[in-house]
């Protein structure tokens, strides 16, 4: 049970997709600008990744090697069109704001990453725990970004007003900075710093090293 | 915990006191506009630096630091004194977090932390005004100047390379100026913003190369007339980014025309 466990935990921090395997920055840029869009892209990829994953992994054995990946992309392409037709459907202003992005999940480095790394090999119980996790360690950071730019960069919180801007006769002036994209590089890589200093074991070795003076070499 | 060494002209403390000592008449000349408002923001912008450096100190088990100190005076006298305090700290917190101690403190770093914390400060208020140079500031500068030029903190390859290159561009758009205007304009934000000994180019040749891409973006940035602040500002953050590539690829060249000459 608790090995069962670890799959679904561990995407959370330890082996989190986008600060320990930096995959699927891209939509993490695109879209936290505000708290809504960044809410409903976390739902649109979990539920992507979780039925890809399923399936891939139920028909894993008739799936021919040299032709996997191209098996994979279909399945997670009809999984989106059809999420996407759904947020369509009834949620047509979000899905306006999130343009191409729910489009291009398809692309995603970590939906296609799971899919060919765990739910070719595993089981169906164990792929879907693996895929909710990394979904979740994948919003876990996206609604984390996106509460920090949409409260500094508008004072307010899903369109609720946190901080009165100077604009209607309060302190708070927006941050320009946090609407822009390289804002959100700035707080995922203070993010990934932090978690690092926190679980030092993430740390990866340096490629290269200062040459010591005075050491025997 | 501070030893002599520390303190020697050439160390990185002895950098930081010498640069202190340059910017203390700048301070004076813009404290006089309005003392009281701006003690106030000098405070802010030295008590938010310093908070960062004890936190980043006690966190890294190092000696306390002290470097913050520089930009909280640059970013003071160039601020505008109206702004919000809080605005305030928001710049000094990025610029010495984001420029400076992420990278292990004074002296790891390549960008000037005080043009780091103007720029995002003009990214994220942009209908915010910078104090224009004045003509006071800019006589202000020159004693400062002057000393970090006989210590060899600032090069003066840099400034004449700034200096030529702006007055080409400046000829070329056929810009009637007066050479002390666009001297007043420029001297404050060159001498300590792009001068700066950490974030400028190394080498004999970078530093003219350096010098020269600096004074191009800051007549490239401003509107037409005298060179603005905030273009002085820009101009110094992507010229400290350039400044590593430039001092590599002249180093490459070297090497390379010292190989050639010895096979």
């Amino acid at each position: 049970m608790t090995k069962k466990l670890t799959y679904l935990t561990g995407p959370l921090i330890d082996q989190n997709p986008i600060t320990l395997q930096i995959l699927g920055i891209c939509s993490a840029l695109a879209v936290t600008t505000s708290l809504a869009t960044a809410l409903v892209m976390s739902a649109a990829l979990t539920a992507v990744l979780c039925l890809s994953s399923a399936t891939i992994s139920l028909i894993r054995h008739h799936i021919p090697n040299v032709i996997r990946l191209i098996v994979q992309i279909v399945i997670i392409a009809s999984m989106v069109v059809v999420i996407d037709e759904i947020l369509k459907a009834y949620a047509f202003g979000i899905s306006r704001q999130l343009s191409v992005f729910v489009g291009l999940i398809v692309t995603n480095c970590l939906v296609m990453g799971r899919a060919e790394a765990f739910a070719m090999r595993n089981p169906v119980g164990p792929s879907v725990l693996d895929a909710l996790g990394n979904g979740l360690g994948y919003s876990l950071i996206l609604v984390l970004i996106g509460t920090i730019r949409e409260l500094f960069g508008t004072g307010a919180i899903l369109g609720v007003t946190v901080f009165v801007p100077v604009s209607e006769e309060g302190w708070f002036e927006p941050l320009g900075l946090m609407q822009l994209a390289p804002s959100a590089f700035f707080i995922i890589g203070a993010l990934i710093w932090a978690i690092r200093s926190r679980w030092s074991q993430q740390v990866e070795t340096p490629k290269l090293s200062l040459v010591k003076i005075g050491a025997k070499r | 915990m501070i030893g002599i060494d520390h303190l020697s002209p050439r160390s990185v403390g002895g950098v930081t006191i010498a640069q202190c000592v340059a910017l203390i008449a700048p301070l004076a000349v813009v404290a006089t506009a309005d003392p009281e408002r701006f003690a106030l923001n000098l405070v802010a912008a030295l008590v938010a630096a310093l908070v960062w450096e004890g936190i980043f100190a006690t966190l890294r088990r190092r000696v306390l630091s002290f470097h913050g100190v520089t930009t909280a005076f640059i970013v003071a006298v160039v601020l505008p004194p109206e702004i919000a305090i809080w605005q305030i700290v928001f710049a000094v917190s990025l610029g010495v977090i984001l420029g400076e101690l992420v990278f292990g403190g004074r002296g790891f770093g390549f960008v000037q932390p005080a043009a780091v914390a103007l720029s995002l400060l003009l990214i994220s208020f942009p209908e915010l005004q910078l104090r224009q140079s004045t003509t006071a500031l800019a006589v202000a500068t020159v004693p400062g100047a002057v000393l970090l030029l006989l210590m060899g903190l600032i090069s003066w390859r840099v400034l004449v390379g700034a200096i030529i290159a702006s007055a080409v561009l400046l000829a070329l758009r056929g810009a009637e100026m007066e050479p002390v205007t666009v001297a007043t304009a420029m001297a404050f934000a060159l001498v300590f913003l792009v001068c700066d000994p950490i974030s400028a180019a190394a080498t004999p040749i970078g530093r003219w190369i350096y010098g020269a891409l600096a004074g191009g973006l800051v007549i490239v940035f401003s509107p037409p007339g005298a060179p603005t602040a905030e273009a002085m500002v820009f101009a110094a953050l992507m010229s400290g980014v350039f400044a590593p590539l430039i001092d590599h690829v002249v180093i490459l060249i070297h090497a390379r025309r010292e190989m050639r000459r010895h096979a």
